[in-house]
């Protein structure tokens, strides 16, 4: 025997269903002033809040060596085992002797996590603001050591979208 | 014999043995850095500081010894020795102990090889303090090379001086020593005798942290992406114990595996790092026969069966040749293949060397040389000058893919054949001439049994995967005998090979892979 249980017995006032439609139409009427949120993407861009987690970088020293010393903790805590590191020893004089020859992530693997920037010792890896990056065939999405570092020269001065100076911003 | 009480735990002991080594058999950990079991006690980096009862101070585990005390003076009326490992002293003695060792320890776990696998990490993170009270700057010293192969870290050093006991005990050759006092003190290696001896390469490998460091695998990977598998050393047919290192099909160093009945804990440089030659080898991935001067590709089936022809067609007058660096079970099959198995190939000899400790290098730098010599009956020495005498028109050589020299006796023979078959892996001199190679194993590809020249046979176990299309070497060798003799047995794996081998031959009977095991059997 089935039960029918009703939760909403619609009144005269429900039945015409003016006033609900009027009541709507406001709502369109109040946002119709208002200031607008709909970004006109691609022409104008989205800028992330800070410490949104997109495209990975290399860090560097002011005096251009590679902060990374291939110590392989981020491929190490990396769940979606996205990093590839093939260590060797340093080729510049004094400062840490080790240094990644390869360095490539899999940017279809990695999930954005940030277990990496979270693991680096030397905080050389870091994921930046980008997040319109795409391609057309999956080695294209293989990042390597090259292609992070030119990641941080594009955005170690300025927000990649919004072109404000990063060093003004309060650190995060 | 004496009652021993350690933490919870009773156990009765042999006099004169000391507190550290019961613990250790026993499984309670007491921590250490200069005590190795094959090196002369000192007792000088204080880590395995125990409490014994009675004793006003603490006293250094590795070197406290254990003996039956007078009945009327036992604690508790029944135990000669009580020890406390986990207490409140001994806990808090760690903490101190492990905060002066790390005084002037750089914070470079990232960048340090040892990383990992080092005594100093993990009794840091299990014992000691998270921070350090110590603010002033830390002592910096510049690497230094002890070695052609070897170099040290002085910031990383922590004197436990056991690669000085190793130089002085084991190889007997005293290059290195403790130079300077206190603070300045350092291992150093003597200025007209660098540590250049065939065993300086265990430094690296006794070393608690990471001071000392081995060349061949500095900055070259971290240790928890390698893979360890138990393997035995073939560059010499004293058949060292060995664990093999490997990424991804790559072998990235060799360690020594403790066999007191082989090589004790130690390991030669020619076999550590006798491995880089396998790198620079041109692999044969399938099989191949002959086209003029060059080879065509061919599939299993085909080449197993061209070659069953060939042997068929010469009418018995094909003669295998076996090696001795491949494993018993090949050589044997190849015998059991031909009914003549001629000779071997040209062994590879060095220097017989002997250290103070037993410890030796075999003059014969072939892992098996004993095991072919038992498995495969009247073999001539003096190949070339005997096939001379008989009427062999075909020859099955179990190649093992060492780069030899051909004499001009050798090239004439095989010159001479109808035809020559080569089962190897690596493209040589002897494979270039062959009419159809097949591809075997590469030698830490192999399974199998090798007898080293003291008679202790071992268990070759694979560290490698297998590449390309190449099968293992008794398979192979079983494939073309079940094409040539219908009626001969199908072997399912390596143990029916090894079981019907002990058939044949007696001191062979009765061997198993799981007999064997990770130590070996000595034959009877």
């Amino acid at each position: 025997m089935a039960i029918i249980t009703k939760s909403y017995e619609p009144t005269f006032w429900d039945r015409l269903y003016f006033p609900a439609l009027i009541k709507g139409l406001m709502v369109t009427l109040r946002y119709f002033f208002k200031r607008k949120v709909t970004i006109q993407y691609p022409d104008e861009k989205y800028v992330p809040p800070d410490g949104y987690r997109g495209l990975h970088r290399l860090n560097k020293y002011p005096d251009g060596r590679i902060r990374c010393v291939a110590c392989e903790m981020c491929s190490a805590a990396c769940p979606a085992d996205c990093i590839y590191i093939v260590p060797g020893p340093a080729p510049w004089e004094g400062g840490k002797e080790r240094y990644p020859v390869k360095f490539d992530i899999d940017l279809l693997k990695c999930i954005f996590c940030g277990f990496c920037e979270m693991a680096c010792p030397e905080e050389a890896i870091e994921l930046t603001e980008i997040y319109d990056f795409s391609a057309y065939s999956r080695e294209d999405l293989l990042i390597d050591r090259e292609g992070l570092l030119e990641v941080y020269e594009l955005t170690k001065n300025q927000n990649y979208y919004s072109r404000t100076d990063k060093s003004k911003k309060p650190a995060t | 014999m004496p009652l021993l009480k350690i933490d919870d735990k009773e156990i009765q002991v042999e006099s004169g043995t000391t507190i550290l080594e019961t613990a250790i058999a026993s499984g309670i950990e007491i921590p250490y850095y200069c005590y190795h079991p094959a090196l002369e006690v000192v007792g000088s980096c204080r880590m395995c500081l125990v409490q014994v009862e009675g004793m006003s101070k603490l006293q250094v585990s590795c070197n406290t010894f254990i003996g039956e005390v007078h009945p009327d003076r036992k604690v508790n009326g029944k135990y000669d020795m009580v020890v406390y490992t986990q207490n409140e002293l001994v806990v808090k003695e760690r903490k101190n102990i492990l905060e002066f060792l790390l005084l002037n320890h750089p914070l470079d776990c990232p960048v340090c090889d040892q990383a990992g696998e080092c005594y100093l990490q993990d009794y840091s993170f299990k014992f000691g303090n998270a921070h350090s009270r110590f603010e002033e700057e830390k002592r910096v010293r510049p690497n230094e090379y002890l070695g052609s192969q070897i170099v040290i870290n002085h910031n990383r050093c922590i004197l436990c001086s056991r690669c000085v006991r190793f130089t002085q005990e084991i190889s007997g050759t005293s290059e290195l020593f403790v130079e300077a006092r206190g603070y300045n003190s350092k291992i150093a290696a003597l200025e007209d005798k660098p540590l250049d001896n065939l065993l300086a390469g265990n430094v690296a490998d006794i070393c608690p942290v990471g001071a000392l460091l081995s060349t061949d695998y500095i900055h070259k990977n971290r240790i928890w992406n390698l893979e360890q598998k138990p393997s035995i050393c073939q560059d010499c047919s004293v058949g060292c114990n060995v664990d093999v290192f490997s990424q991804q099909d790559q072998i990235f160093r060799l360690t020594a595996r403790e066999n007191q009945d082989v090589n004790g804990y130690f390991m030669c440089d020619i076999g550590r790092y006798g491995f880089h030659r396998f790198e620079k080898i041109e692999r044969i991935s399938h099989p191949m026969v002959r086209n003029g001067k060059s080879f065509n590709v061919l599939d299993w089936d085909e080449a197993i069966k061209k070659t069953a022809d060939l042997i068929e067609k010469s009418k018995e007058k094909t003669a295998g040749i076996v090696s001795p660096f491949h494993t018993n079970e090949s050589n044997y099959l190849l015998g059991l293949l031909m009914k003549e198995t001629l000779g071997y190939l040209p062994p590879i000899t060095g220097e017989e060397i002997t250290f103070p400790t037993k410890f030796r290098i075999s003059a014969d730098r072939s892992p098996n040389l004993r095991g072919v010599n038992d498995i495969c009956g009247d073999l001539v020495k003096d190949f070339t000058s005997i096939i001379k005498t008989r009427d062999i028109r075909g020859l099955y050589i179990l190649d093992d893919g060492v780069d030899r020299k051909l004499d001009d006796s050798w090239k004439d023979i095989l010159a001479k054949m109808d035809f020559v078959i080569v089962q190897s892996y690596a493209m040589t001199e002897l494979a270039k001439s062959a009419h159809i190679v097949l591809p075997g194993l590469a030698p830490f590809e192999r399974e199998g049994t090798i007898t080293n020249d003291k008679g202790r046979i071992q268990w070759l176990r694979p560290s490698l995967a297998t590449k390309g299309d190449s099968k293992p070497d008794w398979e192979i060798l079983m494939l073309v005998r079940n094409a040539l003799h219908k009626e001969s047995e199908y072997f399912a794996d390596l143990g029916e090979v090894i079981k019907k081998m002990g058939d044949q031959f007696p001191n062979y009977s009765g061997i198993s892979l799981f007999k064997i095991g990770t130590q070996g059997m000595a034959l009877t």
